[in-house]
Formats: C-alpha cells, sequence, structure tokens
C-alpha cells in the first residue's frame, strides 16, 4: 500500500512539473524601438497616462485587435514582441501632427529601430525658461510647420517630477490669443505653495493646436 | 461478495425500467413558452415590467458615485477620489439582447389573440419608446450604430452569419428612427398621466422625440463650428451642419405640443416656498403634475439607498452618510434673486477689503438666492426634516488682535460650549462619513421616515422628463431658429423657479438655466457633450476654477467684545478631495467601440481617435 502511494505521489509531482509545456509559449524576445521625428528630429511630446499611442497590427489572424505602443515624453517608443512583420500606424487623431494614418511596415527580426515621421502642426525652438520666487518667465519661438494652423492656447508648465504635462504638473496658466514667431510670457506664481514647497522643479511650455488633441512641447528645464 | 453485485445489478435493472415514469418529464416552471405568456394578458405586462428594468443608464440614483464624476458633486467618503479623464466607456450602453427581447415581445403581442387591438396598441407602444430610448442612449454615446429594426436574429451552428452583421448607420440616421418611432407611437399610447410615471405615455414619447432631435440639432450646429469637426468619412459620427434647422423644428412642434396639450403643468403649488415647490416638483412623487416619465421606485424590492448614503450625518437613519457633497462649482451657480445680471451665477464673496467678509449667519450668503439652491442643495444652517443642518468647520477667533482659525473633532465644543467643528464637518479627513465640501445634496434625497436605513432604502423617483425639460427645449431651439419665442419660454422656468425673468436670452443663459435646472439628473454631461462645451470648461488645469472641484467652508466668529463676535465667515479653496482637475479629452466626446464587437462584426467602424 505504501509502495503504492509512492508511486502515486511520484506521478502527481511528475505531472505537475512536466505539465506545463505544450500550451505555453515563450515570451517575446524581440525589441522594436522608434522616435517619433520631424525632419530627423525626436519630438517632444506628453509621456504620461497613455496619451500617446501607436498602434501595431498583425495580419493573417482571426482578431484584428491592435497592440497598443505608448510614447514617451522624449518622442521615444518600444515594444518587446514575436519576430514577424507588423503594420504600425499612428492613432486616429491623436497627437500634435497632421493626422496621417498610412501604414509603415516594420520587419522585425531581432530587433529593430526605426523613425516614424510625422508632420507637427508647431515645433517649439530657443526655448529660455526661468523661475523666481513669484514668477515663471518663458521666451520661445513658436515655429510654424502646417500653414493653415491656429494656435488654441499657450501653456506655461512647472512639476516637482521629471513628468512634465499639461496633467503632470503643480502650475499651470493657460495663454490664447498668440501667434507663431517668437514670444514670451510670464507668469504669476506668487501664493502657490506646491511651487515654493518643491523640492525639485522642472519647467516646460507647451503649444496647443486647433484641433489637435494633444499639445507638443518644448525639452524640459531643470530649475533647481 | 457476489451477492451483493447481483443485488446492485437487479437495482439498476429496476431503476433503469422503472424511471420512465414522468418524474423527470415535467414542464419547466422557470422557462415560459411564447404561448403561455402570449394567450395571458397579465404575463404580457409581466414581461413588458422586465424592460422597464433594463433600461437605466448613465447618472442614476442607484449608482450615486456617478454624480461625482463630473462637476456637481464630489465624493466625501474616506480618502481623495484621484480622477481626471473620463473613461472611453464612459456611460457606454450596447445591449442588442435587449433589441432582441422587445423585438420578440412586439412579435408575440402582435400576434396573440388574447387582447383586443385596442387593449395591444398602448403596450406596442410602450416597448417600442423603451427600444427608442435604449436607441437614443447608445446614440449619444457612440453615435450612430446598426439598426436592426423588428428584425429578431436566431443563430443555428455552422449558418453564414454575414447576413446578421449590420453595419453601423450614421448619426443622423440613427437619430431619424429614434424620432419617427416617437412619432409612429405617440397615436398608439395612453394620453393620460400614469401612477407616480412609471410607464411610458404619448407624452413622454413627445419628449423623447423633442430631445433627440435637439441632440442632433445641436451636433449638426455646434460640431461643425468646431476647428476640425469630429466625425467619421461615414457618417457614423457627425451630422451635416445643414440639418441643423429640420432637427431644430422638429425638436420644438413636439415641445409645443407637451406644453400646450399633456395635462402636465410646471408645478407651482407653493408660490410662498418657492425653494420647497422646487424640491416637490422634482422630488416628491405625491400629487406630482410636473414629472412625464421617470424610474420609480416601490418598496419592498425596488428601493436604493441613495438617502442612506447621502443624508447628513446628523440626520442619518443608519451607519452610512456623508457619500456625496456638493461643490462649491455648482452652488455659485445659481444666481442671487436680486441680481443686475440675471441668467448668470456670481461667486460667493468671501474676502473684503483684505480682510474676512463677515455674515450675519451661516445661511446668509445662500437664502438670497436662486430659491432652487435651497430645492437642490442643503447649505448651513438650511432645514432637513424641520430641523437645521449644521455645518461649521471651525471658530475663528481673535487672538493677540489677529484673525485666528480654530479647528477640532467632529462634534467638538469649547469650554463656553460653543461648537468648535460641527457633527457633520466639514473637516479635512480621509475618514467616512464626514461631509468635505460644505454642502450636502438634497434633490432626491428622501424625507420618507426610515428611508434612509439599509433594511429598506429608498423609493424615491428620478424623474427622466419633466415638464420643465419642455419649456428649455422649446427656449433653446426657439433660440436657434431665432423665432423670437426663446424668452417667454425661459422665462416660464424662470418664473416657477423664483427668479427675475430675462430680458434677452443668449446661448450662456440657455447653458446656465439647463444646469440649475437640471442638476443631478443626467443631463449636464450629455449637453455639454453636445454643445461641444465639454472640451473647454473640463481642461484638465489644476488651477482653473471650473475645471477643479472646490469647497466653501463655514467658520463662526468667536471673538466676544469683538463687534463681529457671532458672525460667520466663509473660506474658499480647491477641494482636497478631488485633487485632480477634470479633463475632457476631444476622444471623449464619442465611446470607443469595444473591440470585441468589432471582431465579431467587422463592418463596424471605429470611432474617432480610437
Amino acid at each position: 500500500m505504501k509502495i503504492l502511494s509512492n508511486i502515486f505521489s511520484l506521478l502527481v509531482l511528475v505531472v505537475l512539473f512536466s505539465g506545463c509545456g505544450k500550451d505555453n509559449y515563450d515570451a517575446p524576445d524581440s525589441r522594436l524601438t522608434g522616435t517619433i521625428t520631424y525632419n530627423g528630429e525626436a519630438l517632444n511630446l506628453r509621456g504620461t497616462g497613455e496619451a500617446i499611442q501607436l498602434q501595431l497590427f498583425q495580419d493573417g489572424y482571426d482578431k484584428h485587435d491592435p497592440i497598443s505602443v505608448y510614447v514617451g515624453q522624449d518622442g521615444v517608443f518600444s515594444a518587446m514582441l514575436f519576430d514577424g512583420e507588423y503594420k504600425l500606424v499612428t492613432r486616429d487623431g491623436n497627437g500634435p501632427w497632421v493626422n496621417n494614418r498610412d501604414t509603415m511596415v516594420v520587419n522585425l527580426k531581432g530587433s529593430a529601430d526605426i523613425k516614424l515621421e510625422v508632420t507637427p502642426y508647431y515645433l517649439i525652438k530657443n526655448e529660455q525658461i526661468s523661475v523666481t520666487e513669484s514668477a515663471m518667465t518663458a521666451s520661445f519661438t513658436i515655429e510654424q510647420i502646417v500653414p493653415s494652423a491656429t494656435i488654441n492656447k499657450v501653456m506655461l508648465i512647472l512639476s516637482k517630477t521629471q513628468f512634465v504635462d499639461d496633467v503632470n504638473n503643480v502650475f499651470r496658466q493657460d495663454i490664447s490669443d498668440v501667434k507663431s514667431g517668437a514670444v514670451s510670457f510670464t507668469a504669476d506664481i506668487s501664493g502657490n505653495t506646491d511651487v515654493s514647497n518643491a523640492k525639485a522643479l522642472y519647467a516646460r511650455v507647451g503649444v496647443l493646436a486647433n484641433g489637435a488633441d494633444q499639445a507638443i512641447y518644448s525639452s524640459i528645464v531643470r530649475i533647481r | 461478495m457476489k451477492k451483493r453485485y447481483m443485488l446492485v445489478a437487479l437495482t439498476s435493472l429496476v431503476l433503469s425500467m422503472t424511471a420512465c415514469n414522468g418524474f423527470l418529464d415535467r414542464e419547466p416552471d422557470k422557462i415560459m413558452t411564447d404561448e403561455q405568456i402570449f394567450n395571458d394578458p397579465v404575463m404580457i405586462k409581466s414581461v413588458l415590467a422586465n424592460y422597464y428594468g433594463r433600461v437605466t443608464w448613465g447618472q442614476h440614483v442607484a449608482d450615486w458615485g456617478s454624480f461625482a464624476i463630473i462637476d456637481d458633486a464630489a465624493k466625501c467618503d474616506g480618502g481623495p477620489d484621484q480622477r481626471s479623464t473620463f473613461e472611453d466607456d464612459l456611460w457606454r450602453v450596447y445591449d442588442y439582447t435587449l433589441v432582441r427581447n422587445i423585438n420578440q415581445f412586439l412579435k408575440g403581442l402582435r400576434e396573440t389573440t388574447a387582447l383586443t387591438d385596442a387593449e395591444k396598441a398602448p403596450l406596442e407602444g410602450e416597448a417600442r419608446f423603451l427600444r427608442a430610448w435604449y436607441y437614443f442612449n447608445m446614440c449619444r454615446g457612440l453615435g450612430g450604430m446598426p439598426i436592426v429594426g423588428d428584425d429578431i436574429f436566431d443563430y443555428t451552428p455552422g449558418m453564414d452569419v454575414t447576413s446578421m452583421q449590420y453595419p453601423r448607420s450614421t448619426e443622423a440616421e440613427m437619430y431619424d428612427y429614434i424620432i419617427s418611432e416617437c412619432q409612429a407611437i405617440a397615436g398608439m399610447m395612453s394620453t393620460n398621466k400614469q401612477t407616480n410615471s412609471a410607464r411610458a405615455n404619448k407624452w413622454a414619447a413627445k419628449m423623447l422625440e423633442a430631445r433627440a432631435a435637439l441632440y442632433a440639432g445641436s451636433i449638426a450646429n455646434y460640431n461643425n463650428k468646431m476647428t476640425t469637426p469630429i466625425k467619421t468619412d461615414g457618417g457614423e459620427v457627425g451630422i451635416p451642419a445643414d440639418k441643423a434647422e429640420g432637427y431644430y423644428k422638429i425638436a420644438l412642434a413636439a415641445a409645443e405640443d407637451v406644453i400646450q396639450n399633456s395635462p402636465y403643468e410646471l408645478q407651482d403649488k407653493r408660490p410662498d416656498d418657492k425653494g420647497l415647490n422646487f424640491y416637490q416638483a422634482v422630488s416628491v412623487k405625491e400629487n406630482n403634475t410636473e414629472v412625464i416619465w421617470a424610474r420609480d421606485y416601490k418598496y419592498p424590492g425596488q428601493t436604493h439607498g441613495f438617502t442612506n448614503f447621502n443624508a447628513p450625518k446628523s440626520h442619518a437613519e443608519d451607519i452610512d452618510n456623508s457619500w456625496l457633497g456638493v461643490v462649491l462649482n455648482l452652488v455659485e451657480q445659481f444666481e442671487e434673486i436680486d441680481t443686475d445680471t440675471p441668467g448668470e451665477g456670481s461667486k460667493i464673496e468671501t474676502m473684503e477689503n483684505g480682510s474676512y467678509k463677515f455674515y450675519d449667519s451661516a445661511d446668509a450668503p445662500f437664502k438670497n438666492r436662486d430659491p432652487r439652491l435651497w430645492g437642490t442643495v442643503i447649505y448651513p444652517n438650511a432645514t432637513l426634516k424641520s430641523s437645521p443642518v449644521i455645518l461649521q468647520a471651525g471658530q475663528l477667533n481673535k487672538v493677540d488682535g489677529k484673525w485666528q482659525i480654530l479647528t477640532g473633532d467632529l462634534d467638538s465644543k469649547d469650554a463656553q460650549g460653543n461648537i468648535i467643528t460641527a457633527l457633520n464637518g466639514p473637516k479635512e479627513s480621509n475618514e467616512q462619513y464626514i461631509n468635505k465640501t460644505g454642502f450636502y445634496i438634497r434633490k432626491f434625497i428622501d424625507e420618507t421616515p426610515s428611508a434612509g436605513t439599509r433594511g429598506r432604502g429608498s423609493e424615491m423617483w428620478m424623474p427622466r422628463f419633466r415638464m420643465a425639460e419642455a419649456y428649455m427645449i422649446a427656449a433653446e431651439a426657439s433660440f436657434e431658429l431665432s423665432n423670437g419665442k426663446a424668452l417667454d419660454y425661459i422665462n416660464a422656468v424662470r418664473n416657477r423657479a423664483g427668479v427675475k425673468p430675462l430680458k434677452t436670452v443668449t446661448f450662456d443663459n440657455i447653458v446656465h438655466e439647463n444646469r440649475v435646472e437640471f442638476a443631478f439628473e443626467d443631463h449636464r454631461y450629455w449637453d455639454m457633450k453636445r454643445w461641444r462645451l465639454a472640451d473647454k470648461i473640463w481642461n484638465g488645469n489644476n488651477n482653473d476654477e471650473l475645471a477643479r472641484h472646490r469647497r466653501l467652508w463655514p467658520y463662526l466668529v468667536v471673538a466676544p467684545g469683538d463687534p463681529n463676535d457671532g458672525k460667520w465667515v466663509f473660506v474658499e479653496d480647491y477641494l482636497f478631495m478631488s485633487p485632480n482637475a477634470r479633463y475632457f479629452r476631444m476622444q471623449n466626446y464619442y465611446n470607443f467601440l469595444d473591440l470585441g464587437w468589432i471582431n465579431n462584426n467587422p463592418k463596424l467602424v471605429k470611432n474617432p481617435y480610437q
């Protein structure tokens, strides 16, 4: 009887340890990395809240759910995938650029690094941002890329983390009626204890074009 | 051993021979056949009642958390509510099972001989009304979706499913379908009032027609005024601008029909107490002349916990209380009665000449405002069940010639017996059962004894259509059509409310009037969407007073010898319970389609931004 139960236990153990082979796949280990660019230069974007997404599709399967790829605030994205042929496309209406749903075919074997060219409505150049106890001053150049675009608003933003955008901030001031070109703004931050108490402080400016769902940003400036 | 086997074998044999005595061949008593149902008028009514229980969507009283999603109230229960954005499937409605069931019902009803044609007509009208109401609720979230008409699909394994895969209709077609259904059934339905407005009659159908046409008209109008209108190539989302006028005319005609011919009226039974009058018009069923169609609740069985969860702590009947706190954003929308600028809200002044502004009583900043404020919100010292609701965050003391704030625990008193912090708060805390905004909700709070207990629950209804909306639809449609009648209609609502009539009507007046009249009635979110204002107001900016929840806390001045002793001051601040401003993104104008639906039906196209 004892031998029987020993054999039985052994059998159970063997089944437990060996059972999981047939229906499991290895994790994907091919790496797709890329950058969203304009004329080869990476764009500064909102990198939090899954705000900017690309979609990867693969043909030949029953289901057509896209794989969402989230873009960071420096315009860089990456995804771990299986080898194969993918179609990369921006999400409809998403991003501070002209909506373009042309697909880009990506052949992934081991790894791939790609550049996804888009046409942003605006770019922010030459940003100079300074913060005193009572005021935030920003001067920068809004470069018009799409001639027909108009500006919805300019945002001056301070954050106590290095994630700085329209949602992640301790201070945000919206300014409307702005034209492209060299501009300079000052915002009153006196009395904002979130700002004065922040151990680290990062600043950024953003420009939201009319009709776009996301703003284009400047690079991030560390204030303290 | 062998004997036992024989015995078992014999028993099995006997059992297998005798088992078929019909014991297992009973008719199921939980599954009814079509004949059983449609040959019995009572059963037919029961089936219809089932559909009434399946058509509650959006913000509603049985889901009070839904009221904290927009800018009318905040969650006060426990720790902060981190919400900023709105989900892609928020209040999304997609229930073709319901459509199929209603279509089965219609087929059975049309074929039965148990009822006369005259008896069938109102039942068919109600079923089709509920189906149109479903399509409307789906359309305002998703845009145009498949219209299946009266078709009933039956699937047998192996059949070709592509014939069942209907493409999406355009948004305009969907509203047209809803409008035409309402027009077709209006003549079939009863013109009389219904008990507790629980069942739909002709006037509910007219109201749905008016509201659907108004929504369609405003999307045709305001969507195309955006820099980049939200639309799909096939028109599943977005309505051409030239259709706006036609829709506004339909809305106006249907609303005027209700105003002129229906047995309902703007309830105005207590001209001496306009605040109570407004509360009774919306929140009391007995002798109500205002409400046309409501989700009714009845004890036992059909009750909800709204009163239990949201009553003030001092008036609670059970453990739960204080879940929702109305925010200052809504309170200051109620205009002052003797204002020079009727039809717009005004801020409550808290400072004067660089110091606190002193008020004579805790309710002084509120009691001379639009009486609908009393009927919607419980403000400090307002009466509930004939006793005042004390809201006091703390005291304002004078120490060494300087004003200083003193706060304590809930229900704390100083040595002289003055309240420091009231039992109700407001108080900054992560605990539950404490008010944190300075205001409670009154609309839909049930004053019936034991309505606020866990065991019984409340029978409070939730109106879906009421007379004031007929006037507001007529006012808005008239305004958009510039036919000169808008002023009369909006002033009818304002007169009933007890505020000054307007001399001219602007678009902002209409937005404002809708907000204060229909707060907590599942209007505002959809209104902001159809006017394409949502992304402008809820812009996600934490420094924007309109986008972020705010509180207003009352303090009692305790400074013996000072002329301001015994007066009240108020302190305004952003609400710590809602640290993030509301952020309505462009993609929120339409829900996303579930990818599972698209996998099942590849003819469905995605919505913008998806």
